[in-house]
């Protein structure tokens, strides 16, 4: 948002332009794009938030034998889906202490639901009987689809926003001239220049993520948003086969004999794959058709320390357990791709490396939200009243009261929901979904209603509250309070009171300096009694 | 300890590059350094962030190991700052 002072005085300037187009792309779709960052930030740690929401599964000591495990979740799915023509198992991980298993329903008429899905516990293979939740995935798909909308809706305005981030990175690159003269100048308590600061120390540092974590975003969706080459290439079905080879390790079900036949060892099959890629190295088991003479069997590897999402995996014959085929690498373009989509998710990651993309990434949300909050900073100088500004201020001003602390307010209150709403509530999942969005609705209408500096701090006090209160609520509803997770070394409910403290510790401080915040454009020219009741919306960081 | 060691390499090699700018000279010491003593501090701030790349990518090989550096080198920068504008707030308080 830097302003060429040397511009040619007959002409606008390249970097004038850059200027203007960052500006302007990134408040379109800023709103979104802060929702998207923050949403997305807090899945890189969607499996411990899953793992909180479901507090009646026993912690995880150790992963346990994967293959075991394996062999006892297909049991019961014999008789839990019997004829199903396809089931799929998430095995049991570091960092997930369950079994995530989805199928096909046999027989299943037209318009109704074809799948099922279940989480079962590995010590036992029997259906876990946890409080209906989504858990993090909410966060995770509301990161790229949003809710209350079709699917592709949601995926195409994700992408849009995408499209425009990559826009305001590459123009605000251009615009900010002295990326390395400036690299760690902060000018503190210069009011738009400080702003200024911020935004560029927090989108430089992290300038290689943003880049790279809004590219790949793209990348994850591009056969929805551009699929003509895939249309134009592949036209046979033995090309789509070959394609989702090379795309998935979910294998096709094929047709089936009608010759019954039962599944052999499926533990022997995980041994095998185990032998290859390590203990704990296996990600999912994939059956087609099983309990019939044709099934298939396939291993598949987990995404543990390799940068690729490309599939990986072994295929075995359903009913002798005999390897057909080890699927271990793709063609240049498809393992392209699945690097780019390995990057976007870092499911790679051990957990140092987690938590740098996460501390980045919320550096990015950051970044966005300095940026929506730096559009009203500097055009409030220019206000002709800043008691009653135009129409197109108020707007953007009250919307990021709303995006920035309403979304933190609304993302605590589903937390809450979780631990509030009763067990036995018809839909109970979907309620705490719709809690989110009642509570975001709610901090818009507050953010409309009050005068913009209250709206802002009571927001953020409201969220700071919500955070520090949550381990509370927490010891109070569950068996698994901080001091007990502390002495039996449960790292995820301990991680998680810690993160909800310092979250409140940041809203807090933030609140505080909201309040104490006053415009010293204003300030300059009115004695200080009168500016203090002055809607000052907005600035988050002291400016004076 | 890798993780531990790259950052450490990373943070020093930002302090580095830091105190060998113009800006943070003034700020820190009321004047700036020798010209020897800032090429010093860019080639070691320089060769501090290399080594951090060289152990990551030893370590993890080039596609984990760059993504490790990339974090590692974002978190090193931001600290760095934050200890400078710390710093500047407490040389400017008035005692």
């Amino acid at each position: 948002m830097k302003t060429d002072q040397q511009a040619r005085p007959d002409g606008r300037g390249l970097r004038q332009s850059m200027s203007d187009l960052h500006t302007w792309v990134g408040l379109l779709l800023g709103w979104v794009l802060y929702a998207m960052f923050l949403t997305g930030t807090v899945s890189y740690f969607k499996d411990e938030l899953s793992q909180w929401m479901r507090p009646e599964l026993p912690a995880q000591s150790g992963v346990p034998d994967q293959a075991v495990v394996a062999q006892r979740v297909a049991d019961e799915l014999v008789t839990l889906v019997p004829g199903s023509p396809q089931w799929s198992l998430r095995l049991p991980d570091a960092r997930n202490n369950s079994v995530y298993a989805f199928w096909r329903t046999a027989g299943a008429a037209p318009g109704q639901r074809g799948f099922g899905e279940g989480n079962f516990d590995p010590a036992t293979g029997q259906t876990v009987s946890s409080r209906a939740t989504l858990g993090g995935d909410f966060f995770y798909r509301f990161h790229f689809q949003f809710h209350y909308m079709p699917v592709v809706w949601g995926r195409w305005i994700a992408g849009i926003a995408a499209m425009f981030m990559l826009v305001a990175i590459v123009s605000g690159v251009i615009t900010h001239k002295k990326i390395f003269v400036d690299f760690f100048t902060f000018r503190w308590g210069k009011g738009q220049r400080s702003w200024l600061d911020a935004h560029n120390a927090l989108s430089v540092f992290g300038l290689p993520f943003h880049a790279m974590i809004t590219y790949t975003g793209l990348v994850t969706l591009m056969a929805l948003y551009m699929p003509w080459g895939q249309q134009a290439g592949i036209k046979t079905a033995a090309d789509r086969q070959q394609l989702n080879a090379e795309l998935s390790a979910f294998i096709q079900p094929g047709k089936p004999s009608g010759e019954a036949a039962p599944l052999a060892s499926i533990e022997e099959m995980v041994r095998h794959a185990q032998e290859r890629w390590g203990r704990d190295g296996v990600g999912r088991v994939t059956a087609t058709h099983p309990g019939d003479a044709a099934a298939r069997v396939a291993v598949a590897r987990g995404d543990g320390g390799r940068v690729s999402m490309s599939p990986q995996y072994l295929e075995f014959e359903g009913t002798t357990g005999k390897l057909l085929a080890v699927h271990e690498g793709v063609g240049a373009a498809a393992e392209t791709r699945g690097v780019l989509y390995a990057l976007h998710l870092g499911r790679f990651s051990d957990s140092v490396t987690r938590w740098l993309y996460f501390l980045v990434s919320l550096a990015g949300t950051a970044m966005v939200g300095t940026g929506l909050v730096m559009w009203t900073v500097k055009r409030r100088q220019k206000l002709p009243d800043p008691a009653r500004p135009h129409i197109g201020f108020h707007v953007v001003e009250r919307l990021n009261i709303a995006s920035i602390a309403g979304l933190s307010v609304a993302m605590a209150a589903f937390l809450w929901a979780n631990r509030l709403l009763p067990e036995t509530l018809a839909d109970r999942a979907n309620w705490e979904i719709h809690s989110f969005f009642i509570v975001w609705a709610l901090t818009l209408l507050h953010g409309v209603l009050r005068p913009a500096k209250k709206a802002w701090v009571e927001q953020l006090w409201l969220a700071a509250a919500l955070l520090a209160l949550l381990p509370v609520l927490n010891a109070a509803t569950t068996h698994r309070p901080f001091w007990r997770s502390l002495a039996e070394g449960d790292w995820v409910f301990i991680g998680m009171d810690l993160m909800c403290w310092a979250l409140a510790a940041l809203h807090a401080v933030l609140a505080v300096r909201t309040l104490r915040h006053q415009p010293k454009t204003r300030a300059a020219r009115k004695p200080a009694r009168e500016t203090v009741n002055k809607p000052a919306g907005g600035a988050v960081l002291r400016e004076g | 300890m890798i993780h531990l060691s790259s950052f450490i390499l990373c943070l020093t090699g930002f302090a580095a590059l830091a105190f060998a700018m113009d800006r943070p000279q003034h700020d820190l010491f009321g004047r700036s350094l020798p010209a020897p003593a800032t090429v010093a501090l860019r080639v070691g701030g320089a060769a501090s962030l290399l080594g951090a790349l060289g152990l990551l990518v030893t370590w993890q090989g080039w596609g984990l190991g760059l993504v490790m550096f990339s974090g590692h080198t974002s978190l090193g920068a931001g600290l760095v700052h934050g200890a400078l504008i710390v710093q500047g707030r407490r040389a400017a308080r008035p005692n």
